[in-house]
């Protein structure tokens, strides 16, 4: 918990597991490890909005869950992409790189 | 969309499944996390407590999570509804009252909204009843509407309409059918060819009649009922072709009509067409080709199918000039033209629509009841909800919460009341009067339990919502901080409360008062001058056979030695014969004229009912002689014409002269008028509510017109000295002694027939009576719960009060007081209701008027008193308030 963690914008997670999980299928805590190593320790999920976020996005179809083995041999409920996942993905990259790229227009124009 | 409902579903069904999951789930992940701690290098209890900090609580990812999965919508609701069991569970008292409450409003209403759905709303059972219409000819004179037709009028009628595509005349008729078992009587009817295809109903087997059989002569063929074919033919499908015995005459079977079909009966048909009950078979008409006779038909006319209503009426004034061109007395006369379907919903359907005036009044004060009682409770509940409120739960949970609770009262009420609703529909199938039609075919429908979810629904949202909103409107911090007191409520609550209540005692007050002045008609009847005396008295009818007395010399011969043997007989006291004996059909009426008093204008023809009479009669039935004297065995068709008037003849007529020695006689002056000889008491036929019409009696011994009115039929009374129906099997000897083969008809008590003859109105009154018990008890409970809610609110007060020094009895009259003020309220409001409603129950009373002082005086009465001993109980228990515990509660 250093000073560099910032919170996720509102409406990034889904995007952010989303991505996650289309490089295959991961149980919850992996999906936070990776956010948080990508970003270079930048983003942190927290717990307690991942799971609801995870059940949200299997209710919509987005995303779909099984459980398997892990890596230490234990139960763990994965979850993978589905196709409509994969297409939501697609729409939201998409319109965050608009906005990504609007705010970033704004704040250099000043 | 599909993906969602799964597991919506699964939610739902597997709860316990899911939570085992999810507890897997984020056990995993936490192991994982202490897991990497460890890695880090950090002791495994730190490891736990760092990663516990890092996942927050447990129970609320939990939460969050199922709210994710989208469950809310129905585990909300099972939520609301276990809750709400509890809440009844918890307030039994509360719970049982407003349910029953409810309960015995829907069911009221479904019981009768049973019977006005079968027998107002039901169609006729004939494919063409809706383009059926009924004639009737209008006199020019006050008071004659709706005539029966004449023969000649019919046959003009018949060649001149052009409006129809069938017409059909009836009149009612009974045959002696003799042959193999005893001889029995039976109510028929002879119709015209066209009354079958008018209505469009064909026969079960064989046909019905043809124009060619409609022709004195070749009219002895007849179509049986289906209930005569089964009972007296064993339903033998081989009947048509037989040959059966009538009246001595052999007539052919051409046909078996279907079950539902007996018209014409009674069934919304005017008494003066005298029809049977329930016709058994038909004959042809066969009208002989005559001048205008007696008006007596029934006519239907089928519309043609491109016809109206107003063609009809139009064709009819067409009509009615060639009736004046072949018939001179036509002249002033008119024909009223009515649907058959309107036709038959008469007086025997009235009482319907006010006992559907009345029952609304009772499921409106049932609703009242329990929107007061919810109202009371949610108050009471202030606590409880403001709690909740601040524990979280939003506004509108809140008024989910108790919106629950009252559709599923509602719920508990609605079938309590079909179970209610079905066991009055017995009672009332099997105590109703006869003459309301279809009454045993009623019973629920579907339509029926429609129209109990709807008002179940309906109230449910009603009494709900208003208290929902009310009570989840106000400030949470004000509340919270009266807490502990017993607050006083919004200010409009109790004034919701005090409305409701006044409206209930309103309400009731007009059924009370609606079913005082029926009690008080039904004795007004009982009371009134029948003009008999029904003591020991039995009237049967002796109908002649035409074959074997075919003129009117030989009929009176048979009745005088019938009435010889009877007066003969042991037991009994006296004995006469009449036309008509009261409560045995309508008598014939006719125009007449009165030499000493002539009237030029025609609108003013006088008329009068005409009957014959045999001498003994009016001592028997126990009718004053009130002028003159009766009828002796000199009075023959040697000696001097003869008559005895009726006192509303002498009234209408003579005008406070002595008519005895006046002169008066039929208006034809062809034949000779008769001298009056004696003044009668009136004679009510059908009913005790009637107002007898002027009458006129002749001795059946002097019939000079000989055509009209007919003799073939006569009504006796016997008077016995001790037990009448001991003498029913003497007087059939006696009978018989006369002539074996006639048939003794209609054999009753007359006690017995005056009593049926008031079924009706004991019907209304007593259903009307206990709706209006219902509407006071509902009331009463109304008025016991805000009283005593508004003492169990003022306990601090009183205790003060009596702290203070106040008497124990200026608590009990002031709470006393207080519901007074809401009683007199309400028994003012509905004073001022019952004047206007029971002026629409005008038709319904007898010798009462709507606006009676001492029924509305003693219904008052009786509501004060209902009140007071509603809030005595409270009271009492705010006199007996101890101000120490009182205080304490503070």
């Amino acid at each position: 918990m250093t000073d560099q963690h910032i919170d996720l914008p509102q409406g990034t997670l889904d995007l952010l597991i989303l991505r996650t999980l289309a490089l295959g299928s991961q149980h919850g805590w992996a999906i936070s490890e990776r956010v948080q190593q990508v970003s270079s320790d930048v983003l942190r999920i927290q717990q307690g909005s991942l799971y609801p976020a995870l059940h949200r996005l299997e209710r919509r179809g987005w995303i779909k869950a099984e459980w398997g083995m892990s890596e230490n041999n234990r139960r763990a409920k994965y979850y993978e992409l589905t196709r409509s996942g994969k297409k939501q993905l697609e729409v939201e990259t998409d319109s965050w790189r608009k906005l990504a790229a609007a705010v970033a227009q704004i704040l250099e124009s000043v | 969309m599909l993906q969602d409902l799964r597991l919506r579903l699964r939610a739902l069904f597997q709860k316990n499944a899911m939570d085992l999951e999810l507890n897997e789930e984020l056990r995993f992940h936490f192991d994982n996390e202490v897991e990497k701690y460890k890695r880090a290098g950090m002791r495994e209890d730190a490891a736990r407590r760092r990663a516990r900090l890092v996942f927050g609580g447990h129970q609320q990812v939990k939460e969050d999570c199922q709210d994710a999965r989208g469950i809310s919508f129905l585990e909300t609701t099972t939520q609301d509804v276990r809750y709400s069991l509890r809440a009844m569970r918890k307030n039994p008292g509360f719970f049982s009252i407003a349910a029953l409450t409810l309960a015995l409003g829907i069911g009221a209403s479904i019981a009768v909204f049973s019977l006005v759905n079968t027998i107002l709303l039901k169609p006729l059972p004939y494919p063409n009843a809706n383009r059926v219409v009924m004639l009737w000819r209008e006199g020019p004179l006050a008071g004659v509407g709706d005539m029966p037709w004449a023969p000649g009028e019919y046959s003009v009628l018949a060649r001149a309409a052009t409006a129809f595509q069938n017409l059909g005349a009836f009149k009612k008729d009974s045959f002696n059918l003799t042959g193999a078992s005893s001889p029995e009587l039976l109510e028929g009817v002879r119709a015209s060819a066209g009354l079958f295809p008018a209505l469009g109903v064909s026969p079960l087997l064989g046909r019905t009649f043809t124009a060619e059989e409609d022709q004195p002569g070749y009219d002895h063929v007849t179509v049986l009922s289906n209930r005569l074919w089964q009972s007296r033919f064993g339903g033998d499908t081989g009947i048509v072709g037989k040959i059966i015995d009538l009246n001595g005459y052999p007539y052919t079977v051409i046909g078996v009509m279907p079950k539902s079909f007996t018209f014409p009966n009674q069934d919304g048909i005017p008494p003066i067409l005298d029809l049977p009950k329930e016709t058994q078979l038909w004959v042809p008409l066969a009208l002989p080709v005559a001048p205008k006779g007696a008006n007596e038909l029934g006519v239907i006319g089928q519309l043609k199918s491109n016809g109206t209503l107003g063609m009809v009426v139009q064709d009819m004034n067409v009509t009615e000039r060639s009736l004046e061109e072949h018939i001179p007395q036509e002249k002033g006369w008119s024909s009223r033209v009515v649907l058959l379907t309107q036709q038959t919903v008469t007086d025997a359907r009235r009482p319907l629509l006010l006992l559907l005036g009345a029952v609304s009044v009772v499921l409106l004060i049932a609703c009242a009841n329990v929107a007061g009682l919810t109202l009371n409770r949610s108050l009471g509940r202030r606590r409880e909800l403001t709690l909740r409120g601040a524990l979280g739960a939003g506004r509108s949970r809140l008024v989910r919460q108790l919106m629950t609770e009252s559709l599923l009262l509602a719920f508990v009420g609605g079938i309590m009341g079909i179970l209610f609703g079905e066991a009055s529909l017995y009672l009332v199938k099997h105590f109703g009067p006869d003459s309301i039609p279809h009454l045993h075919e009623t019973g629920l429908d579907l339509r029926l339990i429609g129209f109990a979810l709807g008002i179940t629904l309906i109230t449910g949202l009603l009494f709900g919502l208003a208290p929902a909103v009310g009570a989840t409107r106000m400030n949470m911090v004000e509340a919270l901080k009266e807490g502990g007191q017993r607050s006083v409520g919004s200010a409009t609550a109790p004034r919701i409360r005090n409305a409701l209540l006044i409206a209930q005692v309103a309400m009731a007050l007009v059924l009370v008062v609606a079913s005082g002045l029926l009690v008080r008609t039904f004795y007004s009847m009982l009371r009134s001058d029948a003009g008999f005396d029904v003591a020991r008295i039995v009237t049967f009818e002796l109908p002649l056979p035409t074959s074997k007395y075919a003129d009117t010399g030989r009929m009176a011969q048979l009745y005088q030695q019938v009435l010889l043997r009877l007066q003969s007989v042991p037991g009994v006291r006296s004995a006469g014969f009449a036309s008509v004996v009261p409560m045995g059909g309508a008598p014939d009426g006719t125009v007449i004229r009165m030499p000493e008093h002539p009237t030029t204008k025609r609108s003013e023809q006088p008329y009068a009912n005409y009957s014959f009479a045999s001498p003994g009669y009016f001592a028997t039935m126990g009718t004053p002689l009130l002028r003159g004297r009766d009828f002796s065995d000199a009075d023959t068709l040697n000696s001097v014409p003869v008559v005895i008037i009726s006192s509303s003849m002498a009234k209408k007529y003579f005008h406070g002269e002595d008519p005895v020695g006046k002169q008066v006689g039929v208006a034809t002056t062809k034949i000779p008028v008769r001298t009056i000889i004696g003044v009668v008491a009136n004679i009510k036929h059908a009913s005790l509510r009637e107002e007898p019409d002027p009458e006129m009696f002749v001795p059946y011994t002097q019939n000079e017109i000989k055509v009209w009115p007919s003799m073939q039929t006569m009504q006796f009374a016997v008077r016995s000295r001790t037990d009448q129906t001991a003498i029913a099997e003497s007087v059939r000897q006696a009978v018989h002694a006369v002539d074996p083969d006639l048939p003794v008809a209609k054999f009753a008590t007359l006690a017995t027939l005056v009593d049926r003859s008031m079924t009706a109105d004991r019907f209304s009154m007593l259903l009307v009576g206990s709706f209006g018990v219902l509407a006071l008890i509902l009331a009463s409970i109304g008025m016991y719960g805000v009283i005593s809610y508004s003492v169990m609110q003022r306990t601090p007060e009183i205790g003060v009060r009596i702290a203070l020094g106040a008497q124990r009895t200026q608590i009990f009259v002031m709470i006393l007081r207080q519901a007074s003020r809401l009683a007199v309220s309400g028994i003012a409001i509905g004073l001022i209701a019952a004047l206007g409603a029971t002026r629409l129950m005008t038709r319904f009373l007898y010798g009462v008027q709507p606006a009676d002082p001492i029924t509305f005086a003693v219904v008052s009465l009786l509501l004060a008193s209902v009140a007071f001993l509603a809030c005595y109980v409270p009271a009492r228990k705010a006199m007996k308030v101890d101000p120490m515990i009182a205080l304490r509660y503070e």
